[in-house]
């Protein structure tokens, strides 16, 4: 046991030790940057590095990384690194990753692992893209409404490397071909809106010389301070995304009066940021623009082919050093995005959204909630961020909360929007956990009513109440009765038309016996209930009495009846007699029956 | 099913219906804008409530407030009816317990609707009380859908009133259980629905009158009965010392003038029960003897403890608006600040009927019937319906004190007339048909007429219906917040400025940005771009709004001088010359200068200044110079005379006065424009800072 803790102790420091080392690299002076192009865009806000290197391994061994260092003034304003090997038409991803060299520590180096190992004496060419964000300084930093926004690159002329370079180009291209100043160096020439420097040859490593570009640039220098992204998962087959914003015009401040006269009748006001595009997934639906006061009600949205393009405007133009905050939310279906293996669920979405078209985000807070009762939660985003500690949300017909995940990323742009991977483990029976709460809700609700309603709480007797439900319940009973009788009386009719027809006296004998019999115990049934009522109703029981007096008249009608139609089986009447017989004997039993009807119906 | 048992269904179905349509009717402003706060006082209720949710209740109590009447702030806890407020915290802290995460926004917006669906059912109760449960299901489902009460409860107004109507009803509902059975228990729950009544709105002081009256009045009719004494004793009683607890209301049940009627009331109370009892002890000539003295006696030392109370100031003169009350010029001649209110303004005839309809010819007819079957609660009703009826006469927005009792009266009458005919009815089914009709020959065509007059009874009640809804969505929807006009294409144009301004203020300007508006946006600027703001809708110190006023009807340089005295950063100023929004500054201006005008500092600020010879009110050329030259009119115009606002019309064209404004050409020396909306309907300057010296 105690040997077991020590091994894993032992293999635990030694992998430390790789790891400490993998990120510790030093400097192989066998490398030679033969051919460097640089290409410099600071056309928008965000200032773009392309360089392309063609790498020549002058030593013995084979090489399998290469170090990438960044200028020393760009060095804290990284957005974004990425490297691509370019060989014909072969573009191949590498791998880059923040290492330090030993002597070295005041410069960001990146080792770019190459796509196969550089033997002794071959080329590769790779291309390094970098993105930096606030890099271009506005000067004057403050304008008035009418003036034009003039910004400041500064630069390395050089290729800033740990290698020796042999020949090497720069070419700045900026917004316009309104440059103020740049840094007259030789080789230069200027053509429309590019610089071009360069070719130099042979540098030594480290080597620095000043680059200075002041232009006009009109382009939007929007600054998302902040975002808050919010994912909530719902396994009813919703996925709401709600982006609290704040941004900022990060470009020359406004100097003195904003005139609304001038800025509708002369368009000035050329660098302040009147609205922008948003880009959703294409399945986004309700989508909302709000802020804290409510609705924004400027936005346009538009359903594109492969996106949801919402035109934001904010509620007032924004110029230099104004700002705003929003929030923004859509819901998309799950399916796209969540993926299950039986109890297995895997979350595949966005890192963050895009906000605007070279979008720069200082940071970035992204909270993901997953459903209530989710387990083993295992987070796989695309670049290194910061993980908070998780937290609980509470929400609709939550009992212990849902899961939250809390991610952190500061400096981002449109290159960062990269799909990460959420897996947890999910209790498909859980997710009858919130209609079963409602309907138990219900339920208890309703049995308490129930319950209420038939106990009683009052401390003294309601007597008159109470009779009064006796009342009506036997009442009910006699108008049961009742009804029952009148049936019984068509059935003597049924009775007497088949001993007409079939001239069967026994039959008849015995369906008369038996329809007697339950007329007696209905009649006897009434006179009972009649009999109680007499004590608490006296008017009830006066009705029953007249509804019986009526009865037995009918009764007496329909035995006359039986015997005029055995008299006429018997042949002892002729027809003609028996026919008027039975029309005076219907009448009166229709009469005697109304009568019954309408004392019936007023109890 | 046994006819009692579909008797309470019925029942309870047309009561629900009834009050989910007093709720669903109030959405029009939710459905055609958006879940907001209306107006302006509603966003101080907001706000407040959203600080007692937030902090609790012992924080709120002691809210001394910074952001509004800067300098002087305002005890936030100490100055306002908390009942609203306490309402929506707790409606929204049980909710959000229960894990329902709904925001206090919501909550806010939510809770008038909610509380018109228990009026409703409040109202049900009461007229069963006065009638019976026919007039009372009539009655409800009038008060559901009543414009008078709509105007001031649709989703979103946040307002006192929204729920103080149902506290209204439920105490006067209490108060004649109370009365009938002269049961303390009715009437400890009559002083504690007074209490919660006290708490959410100032008309308490209606109330706190109109029961006594009714009592007077049962005392002067012979009915004053022992049932009616322990009602009205232990409700006064109880009702008092609950209400003095609100610390808004403090000492005033006991001090101040408009409480003395109950208390007067209460006194006569003993005097008559004394009375009452020493006339069942003694005989007829020892009992007159005695009386007379007595009343001699009590009434000379009543009104020499009163003379004495008032002389040492113990009793409070009666506010100005309890005077505009009872003399409806007596604001306008006296109080500028409360005649500038348009809701304070005497009701124009045709929005009686705008606002109930049907129910101004029924009230009548429900009258009669509580006349021609007198009981103790029907002379309450009466009494109710004819001060109220007065009252809503000399203030518009007492239209909705007048609204209930409008509804329960006609409730009463339409139902009275409908039974009445109902029974005329011949509803014979059909195997009856070929029997010959019994026709009563005292009463000619009895069917007929019957059939006649509920038919014409039922259009009217259509009628009604389609009205109130139309008044509701047309008239009564609008957040005004957020302004709407029809365009050219039949689409719907949005004005969003007010937020757009208030917005930028918030995001744009220094936390402690102070700034100086007239007072009706005060609310407004502090709940919604959350600034310090110099005076607000609570207006209660007119010096201060009197300081505001004058700046605003100065030359920029006198104006200069008030602005700094008050550290004013922004100012922000209401112009509608471009979009023919009237409600703007320009048109209040009168009352910027009346009340600039009214205190000893802006002596020198006259109101004839600002009208040409002729007596008139114009910005043209005609104008008078000094209302050219003032701050307002510069605030507002500036630069405007270069716009083309019409087609054919000369630049600086003012679509809400019709005319091509005087002074266009001017530059503002003190001030300079920081923002103006899309549609030029706010406009905020920024107050330069002194010049650097040797300039």
């Amino acid at each position: 046991m105690k040997m077991a803790t020590h091994f894993r102790l032992c293999v635990l420091a030694i992998v430390l030790n790789v790891v400490c080392s993998a990120n510790q690299d030093s400097i192989n002076n066998d490398l030679v940057n033969s051919k460097v192009e640089r290409k410099i865009d600071i056309s928008s806000h965000i200032v773009k590095i392309t360089t392309s290197i063609t790498i020549e391994n002058k030593g013995s061994s084979s090489v399998k990384s290469y170090l990438f260092v960044l200028d020393n003034s760009l060095q804290n304003k990284l957005s974004f690194i990425g490297a691509v090997s370019k060989s014909r038409d072969e573009e191949k991803k590498l791998d880059v990753k923040l290492t330090s060299v030993a002597n070295q520590k005041d410069k960001s180096f990146y080792r770019i692992e190459l796509s196969s190992p550089l033997g002794s004496g071959k080329t590769t060419t790779l291309e390094v893209e970098t993105v930096f964000a606030h890099v271009l300084t506005p000067y004057p930093a403050e304008i008035t409404q009418a003036e034009k926004q003039f910004v400041v690159f500064n630069g390395n002329l050089y290729f800033f490397s740990p290698y020796k370079t042999t020949t090497q180009s720069t070419s700045v291209t900026t917004t316009s071909s309104n440059i103020e100043s740049y840094t007259r160096t030789k080789p230069v020439s200027v053509s429309d809106n590019v610089i071009k420097y360069g070719p130099f040859e042979a540098r030594e490593p480290f080597t620095e010389a000043e680059l200075r570009v002041h232009e006009e640039n009109n382009s939007p220098f929007l600054t998302v301070t902040s975002i808050e992204r919010i994912i909530e998962i719902s396994h009813w087959g919703n996925i709401a995304v709600e982006e609290h914003i704040d941004m900022r015009h990060s470009g020359a401040t406004l100097k003195g009066p904003f005139s609304r006269f001038d800025y509708q009748r002369n368009n000035d006001g050329v660098s302040s940021i009147k609205s922008f595009r948003t880009q959703f997934p294409a399945a986004a639906r309700d989508v909302y623009y709000r802020d804290e006061i409510g609705n924004v009600s400027t936005s346009n949205l538009r359903e594109l082919e492969d996106s949801v393009e919402i035109e934001i405007r904010p509620r007032f133009p924004l110029f230099g050093g104004w700002k705003t905050q929003y929030y923004i939310g859509y819901n998309i279906p799950s399916y796209e995005y969540l993926f299950n293996r039986g109890n297995e669920y895997g979350l595949k979405m966005r890192l963050i959204d895009h906000v605007y078209d070279d979008m720069v985000v200082d940071e970035v807070t992204v909270r993901i909630i997953l459903p209530e009762g989710s387990k083993d939660i295992v987070v796989d985003p695309p670049y290194p961020v910061k993980r908070g500690s998780n937290e609980l949300h509470h929400t609709y017909l939550d009992t212990v909360g849902r899961p939250v995940i809390v991610l952190y990323k500061t400096n981002l742009v449109e290159q960062h929007i990269q799909d990460f991977t959420v897996t947890y483990s999910f209790q498909k029976m859980l997710l009858l956990q919130e209609p079963l709460l409602v309907v138990g809700a219900f339920y208890l609700l309703f049995l308490i009513v129930i319950v209420y309603v038939r106990l009683d709480f009052s401390i003294t007797k309601d007597e008159a109440k109470e009779s009064k439900l006796r009342i009506s319940s036997l009442i009910n009973e006699v108008q049961d009765a009742q009804d029952k009788r009148s049936a019984l009386y068509q059935s003597y009719d049924d009775a007497i038309n088949k001993f007409k027809s079939s001239k069967d006296a026994t039959t008849f004998g015995s369906s008369r016996k038996k329809i007697n019999a339950d007329y007696a115990n209905l009649t006897q049934q009434i006179s009972s209930i009649q009999a109680q009522l007499k004590a608490e109703a006296s008017d009830a029981a006066e009705k029953i009495a007249e509804l019986q007096k009526l009865d037995s008249q009918y009764k007496d009608l329909i035995n006359s009846a039986i015997t005029s139609a055995e008299r006429l089986i018997s042949n002892k009447l002729n027809k003609q007699q028996y026919l008027e017989a039975d029309a005076t004997n219907t009448t009166k039993r229709e009469e005697a029956e109304s009568k019954m009807e309408a004392l019936r119906a007023i109890f | 099913m046994s006819p009692q048992k579909q008797d309470t269904l019925l029942k309870l179905m047309i009561l629900t219906i009834a009050a989910i349509l007093a709720f669903s009717t109030r959405l029009f402003s939710v459905l055609q804008f958006e879940s907001v706060i209306h107006e302006f006082d509603p966003y101080f209720n907001y706000r407040t409530t959203k600080f007692l949710a937030e902090k609790g209740f012992y924080n709120f109590h002691n809210w001394f407030d910074d952001r509004a009447w800067y300098p002087l702030g305002r005890i936030i806890g100490g100055t306002i009816y908390p009942g609203l407020m306490v309402t929506s915290a707790m409606i929204y802290n049980f909710l959000n317990f229960l894990h329902i995460t709904i925001d206090v926004r919501n909550v806010c917006v939510f809770l008038a609707p909610l509380f018109a669906s228990f009026t409703t059912i409040v109202t049900y109760m009461f007229t069963k009380e006065l009638k019976d449960a026919g007039a009372g299901l009539v009655a409800a489902s009038m008060l559901a859908i009543v414009p008078g009460y709509i105007s001031r409860s649709v989703a979103g107004s946040y307002d006192n009133e929204g729920i103080a109507i149902f506290c209204m009803l439920l105490t006067y509902t209490l108060w004649v259980k109370a009365a009938k059975t002269g049961s303390v228990f009715w009437a400890s729950l009559c002083a504690l629905a007074y209490f919660y009544m006290v708490s959410s709105w100032g008309g308490y002081v209606f109330l706190i009158n109109l029961i006594p009256l009714h009592v007077l009045v049962l005392m002067i009719t012979g009915r004053f009965s022992h049932r009616i004494y322990v009602a009205y004793s232990s409700v006064y009683c109880l009702g008092t010392i609950l209400s003095m607890q609100i610390a808004f209301v403090g000492f005033q049940p006991v001090q101040s003038s408009e409480h003395m009627a109950a208390l007067g009331v209460f006194g006569l109370c003993q005097i008559h029960a004394f009375v009452d009892y020493l006339r069942s002890k003694l005989t007829t000539e020892q009992f007159n003897l005695l009386f007379k003295s007595l009343v001699l006696l009590s009434g000379s030392i009543m009104f020499g403890a009163a003379a004495i109370a008032t002389a040492l100031g113990k009793i409070s003169p009666w506010t100005g608006r309890f005077y505009s009350l009872l003399d409806p010029s007596y604001a306008k001649n006296n109080i500028p600040i409360i005649a500038s209110v348009s809701e304070h303004q005497p009701t124009a005839w045709s929005s009686f009927y705008f606002d109930l309809q049907l129910l101004v010819f029924m009230f009548p007819v429900g009258l009669y019937y509580c006349f021609s079957k007198l009981t103790d609660a029907n002379i309450f009703i009466i009494m109710y319906g004819v001060t109220s009826i007065y009252f809503s006469g000399v203030m518009v927005r007492l239209m909705l004190v007048l609204a209930p009792v409008m509804c329960i009266l006609s409730g009463i009458g339409v139902s009275a007339v409908l039974s009445t005919y109902m029974k005329n009815l011949d509803v014979s089914t059909k195997n009856k048909d070929k029997k010959a009709k019994k026709t009563d020959n005292t009463y000619p065509l009895k069917n007929e007429i019957a059939t006649g007059v509920i038919m014409i009874m039922t259009s009217f009640l259509i009628m009604y219906t389609f009205h109130c809804t139309w008044v509701t969505s047309e008239a009564y929807s609008s957040p005004s917040i957020v302004l709407t006009a029809r365009g050219g294409d039949n689409g719907r144009i949005i004005f969003d400025d007010f937020r757009e301004a208030y917005y930028w203020l918030r995001q744009n300007t220094h936390h402690d940005a102070k700034i100086m508006s007239w007072w009706d946006y005060g609310y407004q600027i502090t709940a919604i771009a959350n600034r310090t703001v110099l005076v607000d809708n609570n207006t209660w110190n007119n010096t201060h709004i009197s300081r505001v006023g004058q700046a605003m009807a100065s030359p920029e340089d006198k104006a200069y001088e008030i602005m700094r005295e008050l550290d004013v950063d922004y100012v922000l100023v209401i112009f509608g010359g471009l979009t023919g929004y009237s409600s703007d500054d320009i048109n209040k201006f009168l009352w910027m200068v009346r009340i600039g005008g009214s205190t000893d500092r802006g002596a020198h600020i006259k109101e004839s200044d600002y009208f040409t010879p002729q007596g008139e009110f114009r910005v043209d050329k005609d104008g008078s110079p000094i209302l050219l030259n003032c701050l307002m009119y510069k605030m507002c115009y500036y630069r405007f005379g270069s716009v083309y606002t019409e087609g054919g019309k000369p630049t600086g064209y003012d679509r809400v006065r019709n005319t091509e404004i005087g002074n266009k050409d001017f530059e503002l020396e003190v001030l300079e424009e920081a923002y103006t909306t899309e549609h030029w309907l706010v406009r905020i300057y920024k107050v330069k800072d002194l010049e650097n010296r040797g300039v």
